[in-house]
């Protein structure tokens, strides 16, 4: 009982920042950008960006992630964390479309991408992307409703075209992840030599994947402590050293494209700090530690290196969207209350929706019925 | 075909009308202006302000002070970056010149603020309807056969409107006639891949200082974007190579686990 208690004190807690973020939200809508944000001209992206889409289409990914895994390489152990990851990466989705939501100047008009085609835009295809992964997605957490309202002939209707879902998954995300690295390739005068790189999609598909392992591995923690379920510690810890082999991947790749452009690493300000914060601190602390067996086979060990790991993501994202910026602007940014409240309300609400998700749906069950 | 201006700086006066018919044709509100360190003012282009006259003072190598003065508006490039983001189509380069925005379109990303090199599109922050406002090069007063309001008011003929060609010939021309007076280069005829807006200016801009506010001079030969098209045309192949992968390892695996599972029956 005491258990139960203190999940519904938690559940106050998050219903109390998304009814602040609710209203900061409102005000955002009713009074305009200007007068709720701390977005300029000098600063046209800000916290919203960087973190509501940038970091959370990149933690996000771990529903596609899953299934390539499972379907593509066939690692079925991994089936466990399939349900999970697609929940969080459906719930990821929405919470970051809600953002963008709010960072648009004119959101009732978020559907003019779908009639109005502009092709060499990178942002248009991402925004279709986005849109088309999002509703498989949806197909995917629908086929758990439908098991449970036990649609028999539906749920073998989607078996039979589980295939389509699955490419399309891979091949929308794979578009989407490293295209929304793309969106920086068109300013490379404005971004310091750090990050303005050709390389910056592939840079950003690779850091997603261990985006998106490091949010599975820290999501199926804490809801096994929550839920009161054991934590699946054998194939988490397979799973957190899969995601130090790929941050190791991104290493590489960095710092032979640093070296490639002759790009001065060594300076003393805080925008070469941050690049060595991201690079030899949030990268590679979790990955010495994810070395030690003691580390990854053990639940506290396991969450706090999976908590680097997903914060390294965030210090990247962050990176190439404002630190990149600042020597080039003459203003300085950052974010006001009505950004920041948003923003936490919003991930607020995505715990609260997975919870209801993970009670009334058949996430959690193992042997499932349909391959789902 | 294709019209522009050629702005020489070195017949402004710093009269700043073309600033006030700026505003009087867009029917633009006046905004407080500041106290500054040069005299220009307003401070910054805005959603009200779609062009304005940079006043500088630099001392000259022979040890006297010099007074320039640099008029920024929207270059109107020949490949806009801002017309190749826009997620919906808003921005488009005209056939006669001006680079134009489509009100009805806008969602307001605000992606060509992020990806103009020149830092022109603006923002209409202070709207809860806002929308992306900047110099038309009087696309509706080209339309009725008048010039731009800017070049019609300057009372020095530093601002010229015509065929962009001859515009770029005389430029060459008065340089050539004055290799004293003029720097040998004209900004815009290349810069970003060519702007409908050409500079002659007495002295190269980063020794005004203006490099970080507009008139960049390490900017490419190219239209900037061209980095997104060129990502845009490997997106079909990454979609089918990924496709292919996906759905040809999922079968294989499938099949394989049957085999498996029958030959252990």
């Amino acid at each position: 009982m005491a258990e139960d208690k203190k999940i519904s004190l938690g559940r106050i807690i998050l219903f109390a920042v998304v009814a602040v973020g609710g209203i900061c939200g409102l005000a955002r809508l009713v009074l305009g950008l200007g007068a709720t944000t701390n977005l300029s001209d000098a600063y046209p992206w800000g916290l919203w960006i960087s973190f509501d889409v940038l970091t959370g289409v990149a933690l996000a990914s771990g529903g596609f992630i899953m299934t390539a895994v499972i379907y593509m390489f066939n690692l079925k152990k991994y089936r466990p964390l399939l349900r999970p990851a697609k929940l969080s990466a459906l719930l990821g989705y929405l919470m970051f479309m809600a953002g963008l939501f709010f960072d648009l100047g004119m959101p009732w008009r978020i559907w003019h991408p779908l009639i109005m085609w502009n092709p060499q835009s990178v942002l248009f295809e991402v925004s279709w992307c986005v849109m088309l992964y999002t509703t498989v997605l949806g197909l995917d957490v629908f086929i758990f409703a439908l098991e449970r309202w036990r649609a028999e002939n539906w749920v073998r209707f989607f078996r039979n075209i589980y295939v389509l879902l699955i490419v399309a998954g891979i091949v929308l995300s794979t578009l989407h992840q490293s295209s929304l690295g793309a969106l920086y390739l068109l300013l490379p005068e404005k971004m310091s030599d750090l990050w303005s790189t050709q390389a910056i999609g592939v840079l950003f598909f690779v850091s997603a994947i261990a985006g998106g392992l490091g949010v599975i591995a820290l999501e199926s923690l804490i809801s096994s402590r929550v839920y009161g379920r054991k934590p699946e510690m054998v194939i988490l810890s397979d799973l957190a050293k899969g995601m130090a082999v790929i941050m190791l991947v991104y290493f590489v790749i960095k710092v032979v494209d640093v070296s490639i452009r002759g790009v001065t690493i060594w300076e003393l300000n805080w925008t070469h700090l941050l690049f060595h914060a991201e690079l030899f601190i949030a990268l590679v602390l979790p990955v010495l530690l994810l070395i030690l067996p003691k580390v990854r086979n053990t639940s506290s060990g396991l969450f706090c290196s999976a908590s680097l790991a997903t914060f390294w993501v965030a210090l990247t994202r962050f990176n190439v969207s404002l630190t990149s910026y600042a020597g080039y602007r003459h203003a300085s940014y950052f974010p006001s209350f009505v950004e920041i409240a948003v923003t936490v309300a919003l991930f607020a609400l995505g715990i609260l929706i997975f919870d209801l998700g993970v009670r009334y749906l058949p996430i959690y069950e193992q042997d499932n019925p349909a391959s789902g | 075909m294709s019209q522009g201006m050629l702005i020489d700086s070195t017949r402004c006066i710093g009269c700043r009308s073309c600033q006030a018919a700026c505003k009087s044709w867009n029917c633009l509100p006046s905004v407080q202006t500041t106290f500054t360190e040069t005299g220009s003012n307003p401070r910054y282009l805005s959603s009200n302000t779609f062009t304005r006259i940079i006043f500088r003072e630099v001392v000259r190598p022979e040890g006297e002070i010099g007074w320039y003065f640099v008029k920024r508006q929207c270059m109107h490039c020949n490949d806009p970056a801002c017309a190749s983001v826009c997620p919906v189509g808003a921005l488009r380069k005209n056939e006669n010149g001006p680079v134009t925005y489509d009100d009805s379109k806008c969602i307001g990303c605000r992606y060509c603020l992020m990806a103009c090199p020149f830092q022109i599109p603006k923002f209409q922050w202070e709207s809860a309807v806002p929308l992306v406002r900047k110099c038309t090069f009087c696309a509706d007063r080209l339309a009725i056969g008048l010039s731009p309001s800017c070049a019609a008011t300057c009372p020095t003929q530093a601002i010229l409107f015509g065929e962009k060609s001859d515009l770029l010939k005389d430029a060459w021309q008065r340089i050539e006639a004055r290799p004293d007076k003029y720097v040998p280069q004209v900004y815009g005829e290349k810069t970003a891949g060519g702007t409908s807006m050409l500079y002659l200016t007495s002295v190269p801009f980063d020794q005004l200082g203006l490099e970080s506010v507009g008139f960049r001079t390490d900017l490419a030969d190219v239209p900037y974007g061209l980095h997104g098209r060129e990502w845009m045309s490997k997106v079909p192949f990454i979609a089918v190579v990924a496709g292919g992968l996906a759905l040809g390892l999922t079968k294989f695996n499938e099949r394989r686990n049957r085999v498996k599972a029958t030959k252990e029956e």
